[in-house]
């Protein structure tokens, strides 16, 4: 057993688990977004960032990933992780002004608006990557996928075309975060799913 | 069916979404008072390490032999709970899941107390319902012999040469001696691909010089029977007609697609103006002709636009050999301007180095074929434009062929008439291995290059040599949820083969000459229509079956309230769409109790007939989609039995809109809101079913009739098969054939009701007395009387002039 602190509060953890697993068996809320109870985690959205003090130093970790370790203090909410999370924030709804979830979880932190240029203002996807490991993971079709690069990223099926591969189960929509799937499950199951020649275009 | 199990409990609090609107530790202590229920854990997280670490504790102290985890969805997390339950021994099918979160506490606007109320409903439920499983052994599929390609399609060289790479036996059943006839024939199914024929011949000679593929010349395929890993296949002999049986572990059929000439449509002669095998035959025998050439891209006009990408590239590719070897000839290609010409940059520089012209014309206007002369008209000047011609080249017809027809229909496919044998039965499982999908390469699956299909035959003996190592590593297990036959109530009657939509069920020479069936567990998609069709219930789904359906929604039915309904949502349509509603937190009447279950289609007739007898006063259906179904006609095949049971709760005395078969699509929630709120509405104006014993012994004789082999014949029969397209709701003499099942029905509900009534007396009974007890006119009963004596149901015995009737 491992022993630590998570805002004052003494906890025990097994080796391996983390330290976001560990504060939700003791009842303290870290907002995720990329995090799901039925994949890896892969931190990708950063926003259940916590401050992790040793000694006389700190620093800034992902929960859903930090091992636990005997003696370390968290704290969940400090000054320091709440600028870290405003930040995120602030660049999410410039990157997903749709998205109503988002919204109301910045205005929880306080951000209201973004200092940066918002992207197209119906986007919802805050390109989590989820519904990416849900499909590998639990369906384990690898229907989706993030597709290009940089700026240009977004999720769907090989050149945006309806996926051979996906069967549909919908799994992508129930865990995504924002429901930004919910737009795009059309594009990647297809309509209809029978057709004659594949590659008659 | 109570084996007395002792079953585990887990609560989920999920943070802060199912612990304060639900009363937990209320529904704790409700969950305690039962006997059903050994042990009751509550958890955080139920699906973190920590929340896991405490349920395998609890699993592994209290001796728990099924678990349910009351928390969230069980498309996304029954999972996980599997595999890490895993490690203490409890297998797939010992765990289920309630859905709290989604179905009861994001969607209801209740009390914590109530709320608990329905929970707990739906959690005995769910544990009734594993009280009545019986576990099946985990079965390891032994394979047997070499991987047979059959079919005398290309791709079977593919298929080989990816075999022997990876060091698997294979035997080709192919139609001639020397791979070299093979080549020398290629042209007649793959036209245009000279430049190819170096590679193809590298290939066969690579395969043809292994010492672990042997070559086979054959006749016709008579039968391919046996399950994956211990296939018997069994050729007819071309010399002696005799039959030749080969054993082999899998089967891989290579198949092509057959191409014929247009006959004589279009202008064509066979002489002038060709099609492509012919072209193909002439550059092969008499060289590249010299003069003007033009390809015409008619697909449009011979009705398959689709075929019109792959007859271009022939073209081009035939093309560019005849500019590269005869600078004589002058080439054209006429193509229909909807289509974009199928050039890669490269290509398209290249051919105006080989001055090739493509010329588009305006598909509106049919181009006419006249002598030396084609008129067509220019799309951009929308003149009628003459090309001159020494040789017109046609795209070929392409079709499946009758030979590759009758090979496909000993495979266990449907070929519909006309149609390539690319069907697309939905995948649930993204191992699942569907015969066509998997095993099935070459042209005829859909018109396709050479390249194509020699890709194809390589994916399928990708996917065979999986399974072959697998097996080999003795990993191969059958997948949990699958179909079995008990041999000894199956009668043969084949039923289930016919409804089948993933070629599972085979059938087995039997003792005493009867044929009955088994299920290759490796096909089988635990879609579980066929096992609600028996009409002997000698199918069974395992660890899923419809015992347990039946116990969970007993349960259930037994604890509703008067105008609370059960629900049945399949897993990819409602039941996806009701989780998705919870994750939207869209607000709904609460009365509605959803029930997990894979396919609409598992659900037998004694299902639905089990809820009313025990007390539901409704009960709603919810699957995918219309055409929809992941599982082939698994809502059409409820349709009908929903049918059955609106009749029969017509002769009950109760309200046909009792039962109602609705469909949801996942990303429409509201669909699934909808359908549900309207139902309990209607339940709430139809009022409560009185539960008198009339009514009760009415509603008996519902679930005894829906089990009577006879009325499950006719039902069974009249199920959607696979090879038919739409359902047949236009079907002829609707109205006499509704009537003759309304009689069948009526005859068994009487037959089985007196049946009954006989069985609870000691004495025999007389016409009059059975009329009394069950209300019903005495000329409705004798017939059925007589002929149930007649079948030796009942025995008639005269007393005093008076006919008295008992059970035998």
């Amino acid at each position: 057993m491992v022993s630590f602190k998570i805002n004052g509060q003494a906890v025990q953890a097994e080796p391996g688990w983390t330290v976001l697993e560990t504060a939700r068996h003791h009842g303290i809320h870290i907002p995720t977004l990329c995090y799901h109870e039925a994949v890896e985690a892969s931190g990708a959205c950063r926003l259940c960032v916590v401050e992790v003090k040793q000694g006389d130093w700190s620093k800034i970790v992902i929960s859903c990933m930090y091992p636990v370790a005997e003696g370390i203090e968290i704290l969940t909410e400090s000054e320091r992780v709440k600028n870290v999370r405003r930040w995120i924030l602030e660049m999410l709804l410039a990157e997903c002004p749709g998205s109503k979830d988002i919204r109301e979880l910045a205005a929880q932190y306080g951000v209201n608006s973004t200092r940066f240029t918002p992207h197209h203002p119906d986007e919802q996807c805050i390109l989590c990557g989820l519904c990416v490991r849900v499909c590998k993971e639990v369906v384990g079709v690898n229907a989706i996928s993030t597709v290009g690069r940089g700026v240009h990223k977004k999720i769907g099926s090989p050149y945006m075309e309806p996926s051979e591969a996906c069967v549909a189960c919908g799994s992508c929509v129930t865990v995504c975060p924002t429901g930004a799937m919910r737009a795009r499950i059309d594009a990647v199951r297809g309509e209809p799913k029978v057709q004659l020649a594949p590659q008659a275009k | 069916m109570a084996n007395d199990s002792k079953i585990g409990v887990f609560l989920c609090d999920c943070g802060q979404r199912i612990a304060p609107l639900v009363d937990l530790q209320a529904l704790k202590e409700k969950l305690e008072t039962e006997p059903g229920v050994a042990f009751v854990g509550r958890e955080p997280y139920s699906c973190l390490a920590p929340g896991l670490e405490g349920i395998k504790k609890a699993v592994r102290e209290q001796g728990l032999e099924r678990v349910v985890v009351a928390g969230c969805e069980a498309r996304l997390m029954l999972k996980k709970f599997e595999q890490q339950l895993g490690e203490t021994g409890l297998e797939e099918g010992q765990i289920d899941m309630v859905n709290l979160r989604g179905h009861v506490a994001a969607v209801h606007d209740l009390s914590p107390e109530e709320m608990a109320d329905k929970a707990a409903k739906l959690i005995f439920a769910a544990a009734a319902g594993l009280q009545a499983l019986t576990p099946s052994p985990k079965e390891k599929v032994d394979f047997n012999g070499p991987v047979m390609i059959l079919g005398g399609g290309i791709a079977t060289y593919s298929a080989a040469q990816e075999l022997l790479r990876q060091n698997i036996e294979c035997i080709l059943a192919v139609q001639t001696d020397e791979y070299q006839d093979e080549l020398r024939m290629l042209h007649e199914h793959y036209p245009g691909e000279r430049h190819y024929y170096e590679r193809m011949e590298a290939i066969m000679a690579e395969v043809d010089g292994s010492e672990l593929v042997r070559r086979i010349t054959v006749g016709e395929l008579k039968s391919l029977t046996g399950r994956t890993g211990n296939f018997t296949v069994t050729f007819i002999s071309p010399d002696d007609g005799l039959p030749r049986i080969y054993h082999a572990g899998a089967v891989i059929a290579c198949l092509d697609g057959q191409m014929l000439n247009q006959g004589n449509n279009f202008g064509h002669d066979g002489k002038t103006v060709i099609c492509h095998t012919e072209a193909e035959e002439m550059i092969w025998t008499t060289g590249v002709p010299s003069g003007r050439i033009v390809f015409w891209i008619n697909d449009y006009e011979a009705g398959h636009p689709e075929f019109a990408y792959l007859a271009a590239r022939t073209a081009w590719s035939m093309a560019r050999y005849m500019r590269e070897h005869s600078p004589l000839t002058k080439v054209t290609i006429l193509h229909n301007h909807q289509m974009a010409v199928p050039l890669s940059a490269g290509e398209r520089k290249l051919g105006r180095e080989l001055g090739i012209t493509w010329i588009p014309y305006d598909g509106a206007l049919r181009p006419t074929v006249q002598a030396g002369y084609i008129t067509f008209c220019d799309p951009l000047l929308c003149t009628e434009q003459e090309l001159a011609w020494d040789k017109l080249i046609l795209s070929p017809r392409r079709s499946v062929g009758l030979e590759v027809t009758k090979v496909a229909r000993v495979l266990g496919m449907e070929p519909k008439d006309g149609h390539f044998l690319e069907q697309h039965h939905a995948k649930v499982r993204p191992e699942m291995q569907g015969r066509d999908e998997a095993f099935l390469a070459g042209s005829a699956r859909y018109p396709c290059d050479l390249h194509e299909a020699l890709r194809q035959g390589r994916r399928a003996a990708q996917k065979t040599a999986e399974i072959v190592h697998k097996a080999k590593a003795g990993e191969l297990y059958a997948p949990r949820m699958v179909c079995v036959v008990d041999q000894s109530l199956c009668v043969g009657c084949g039923l289930c083969k016919e409804i089948c939509d993933c070629g599972g069920i085979e059938p087995v020479e039997g003792p005493g000459g009867n044929i009955p069936r088994h299920v290759d567990p490796m096909v089988c998609t635990g879609g579980g229509t066929c096992a609600a069709a028996c009409p002997y219930h000698a199918l069974t789904l395992q660890n899923n079956s419809t015992a347990q359906r039946e116990a969970r929604v007993a349960e259930l039915a037994r604890r509703l309230g008067p105008q609370e309904a059960v629900a049945f949502g399949c897993a990819w349509g409602g039941l996806a769409a009701a989780d998705n509603a919870g994750v939207k937190g869209l607000k709904y009447d609460p009365r509605i109790y959803l029930l997990r279950v894979g396919c609409i289609g598992q659900l037998d007739p004694s299902v639905m007939a089990r809820a009313f007898l025990d007390g539901a006063p409704g009960l709603l259906l919810i699957g995918c989609p219309p055409e929809d179904c992941h599982h082939s006609y698994g809502l059409d095949h409820t349709w009908a039995r929903v049918n059955l049971i609106k009749k029969l709760l017509g002769l009950c005395g109760l309200d046909r809109r009792r039962i109602a078969l609705a469909h949801a699509d996942l990303n429409q929630p509201e669909q699934y809101i909808r359908a549900a709120e309207g139902f309990v509405r209607l339940l709430a104006e139809l009022g409560p079913v009185e539960r008198d014993p009339l009514t009760m012994e009415r509603l008996q004789g519902l679930y005894d009739t829906v089990n009577n082999a006879r009325v499950r014949w006719v039902l069974g029969a009249n199920l959607r098969r696979p090879w038919e397209e739409v359902y047949p709701g236009d079907q002829r003499n609707a109205m006499s054939f509704d009537k003759s099942f309304m009689d069948l029905i009526s005859e068994e509900f009487v037959g089985v009701r007196m049946t009954q009534l006989m069985r609870k007396q000691s004495q025999p009974m007389v016409l009059g007395e059975l009329s009394r007890a069950l209300k019903e006119d005495e000329s409705k009963l004798v017939d059925k009387l007589r002929e149930m004596v007649s079948e030796g149901i009942i025995t008639r015995i005269h007393k005093g002039g008076i006919a008295h009737y008992s059970l035998r």
